[in-house]
């Protein structure tokens, strides 16, 4: 199975959509971090009205950490694209490249393959989002400098540094279990087409007509809600409330790893019965 | 027999591509699989080794069912299905490596297959470099990585140049003599009745015929050799009396004759001394060519 998941690793480092996501990031980052330095002020006068004068706040509002967590917010569309732009070949471009007819006639299970495949998108996307991470807190700091993290959502919060960083962490963490749950959705509908961009199209469609859903305040779209993946992908956040709720946390992603096991499932049935005609 | 296909049937939406095939694959033979372009080779390959499964009847390999066992059944089994594809952008070393990293082959093989397969120079080029000939040599080599008992090969000369098919043809009988069983498909006869001592031959589907290479020969309108000569009397009554030319008829200045194809050098050379001048010899290569003129004339094949 290592010996598997190794081959896949290879495959994907070898193609060059892979870097897409690595790239746009690192371009990306900088420039959001550009334009923190040269348009704070607005973001500045914000906060001051909103603190008022009873706060005192360590080192500057503006800082890696807040720019972080903006940043995230704001890419929340971006980074499932990234995600499916790599497991949309997952399994498909095999097929079309016909990788299968040598591989799929070797004495190893096909479960087997399919299982290896998942687990090296899981490290893709894993590593993707790591680097997110460590890019944005890493030139952050050097740009903006560290400091408290002023959180505007429901009342504020100030996060203490140290306090920042961890909860830094945490929503990062929480946030490789949303993006494992794009990376399946988009990895089970590569299991059943033999061409990488249906996936993509799949995957995205059904997260933007989630996030419409969610968007528009009608009745009926609030009760099939709770139906939708996209639902529950907000599950980074908590890690910025007071107390964290751990188990809010905690419930929503039993929900998504539920989305992922039935998706793999789906994937798992597919494909062990699928004809290889490429 | 190290592989049984019975009543092997595979629709392809109402087309029945594959019908009620049965094959029996002898320990040591050198089996060809012969049909015209789209009579079902390859989706017979394809059930045999896991890729498709059949809508009715089983592949067994020693023993072992596909239909129950799916790729665990293929163990001894080495195979190159239509073309040879690899990832372009590794060499055909790594590729060999990612192979026999997935049924933990030990990594000395590669050397030797690379070897056995005169790819030793170009391993470590990227795929993307290398020629039709060359990919299609590692796509040999890669089913030899396993060590297989069972070497099942879908028209492995396709796309080469008659220099490169000798390469193969050369390459299965030395295979062959070190005791691997193998099954080649080939829409070409001339091709089967050079290297095998077994063949099946199928038509839309259905078997036509099959056994052993020589009965094949002596009973099968298929396997002709036309000698055009300047006395076609002569030539019947000197090859009729050799035992290893089965069925000889003249016409117009022509002669028909099925034989052993590792002989008309010889029979060539009998000819001459004997007086006949000899202006051609024009085997039968393409079954499309033997079918089209079979149903051309309007007789059943
Ligand atoms: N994936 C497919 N979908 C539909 N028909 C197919 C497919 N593959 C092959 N066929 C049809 O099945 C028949 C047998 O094809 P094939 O097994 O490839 O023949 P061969 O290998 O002898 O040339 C042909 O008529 C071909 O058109
Ligand atoms: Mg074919």
């Amino acid at each position: 199975m290592f010996g598997l998941i190794r081959n896949e690793m290879l495959v994907i480092s070898g193609r060059w959509r892979s870097y897409i996501g690595f790239i746009g990031i690192s371009v990306l980052m900088p420039l959001i971090l550009w334009g923190f330095v040269y348009g704070s002020e607005n973001i500045h006068q914000e906060y001051a009205r909103e603190l008022g004068e009873s706060f005192m706040v360590v080192g500057s509002i503006i800082n890696a950490f807040l720019a972080t967590y903006i940043i995230m917010n704001a890419l929340w569309i971006h980074i499932p694209f990234l995600v499916a732009l790599a497991a949309g070949d997952a399994v498909a471009a095999d097929g079309s490249n016909g990788i299968f007819r040598i591989t799929l006639t070797r004495p190893v299970s096909r479960l087997k393959i399919l299982t290896s495949k998942l687990i090296a998108t899981y490290i893709y996307t894993a590593l993707l989002l790591l680097f997110c991470a460590l890019w944005s807190v890493g030139i952050g700091s050097l740009v903006l400098g560290t400091g408290d993290l002023i959180v505007i959502d429901k009342g504020i919060l100030i996060l203490s540094r140290e306090e920042a960083l961890v909860r830094m962490a945490l929503s990062f963490a929480v946030a490789i279990l949303v993006m494992f749950s794009v990376a399946t959705l988009c990895f089970m509908f590569s299991a059943m087409v033999n061409n990488g961009i249906g996936p993509i199209i799949g995957a995205m469609l059904i997260i933007i007509i989630g996030y419409l859903v969610k968007a528009i305040p009608l009745d009926f779209f609030d009760r099939i809600e709770p139906f939708m993946i996209v639902s529950y992908f907000d599950v980074w956040l908590d890690a910025f409330r007071d107390p964290i709720p751990w188990s809010d946390i905690w419930n929503k992603l039993t929900i998504l790893t539920l989305f992922s096991v039935s998706f793999y499932g789906i994937a798992v049935y597919v494909f062990l019965k699928k004809d290889i005609t490429s | 027999m190290i592989l049984e296909a019975k009543n092997l049937t595979k629709f392809y939406g109402l087309r029945k591509a594959v019908d009620g095939l049965h094959l029996e694959i002898p320990q040591g033979s050198v089996y060809g699989f012969l049909g015209p372009n789209g009579s079902g080779k390859s989706t017979t390959i394809r059930m045999m080794t896991a890729l498709i499964s059949p809508d009715e009847g089983e592949v067994v390999i020693k023993g072992k069912s596909v239909n129950q066992f799916g790729n665990e059944a293929l163990n001894g089994v080495g195979a190159l299905i239509e073309r040879a594809d690899f990832h372009k952008h590794l060499s055909g070393r790594t590729n060999l490596e990612m192979l026999a990293r997935m049924d933990g082959t030990n990594f000395d093989r590669i050397d030797y297959v690379l070897e056995r397969t005169g790819l030793s120079q170009r391993g470590d080029d990227k795929v993307k470099t290398y020629s039709q000939g060359m990919k299609q040599r590692l796509g040999i080599a890669q089913a030899l990585l396993s060590n297989p008992e069972l070497l099942i090969l879908d028209e492995p000369t396709n796309g080469l140049d008659p220099s490169g098919m000798k390469e193969v043809r050369d390459l299965i009988g030395e295979l062959s003599a070190e005791g691997i069983t193998i099954f080649v498909s080939s829409h070409l006869l001339d091709e089967v009745q050079k290297i095998c001592t077994h063949a099946a031959i199928i038509h839309l589907g259905r078997l036509i015929t099959s056994g052993e290479m020589d009965t094949l020969l002596k009973d099968s309108e298929l396997f002709v050799t036309e000698i055009r000569v300047s006395d076609a009397a002569k030539t019947t009554e000197l090859l009729s009396s050799l035992d290893w030319v089965f069925h000889c008829e003249s016409s117009n200045g022509s002669v028909k004759v099925n034989m052993d194809k590792a002989r008309i050098s010889y029979a060539v050379k009998l000819l001459v001394e004997s007086g006949v001048e000899v202006s051609a010899v024009i085997p039968r290569t393409s079954l499309e060519e033997v079918f089209l003129s079979k149903i051309g004339s309007g007789s059943p094949i």
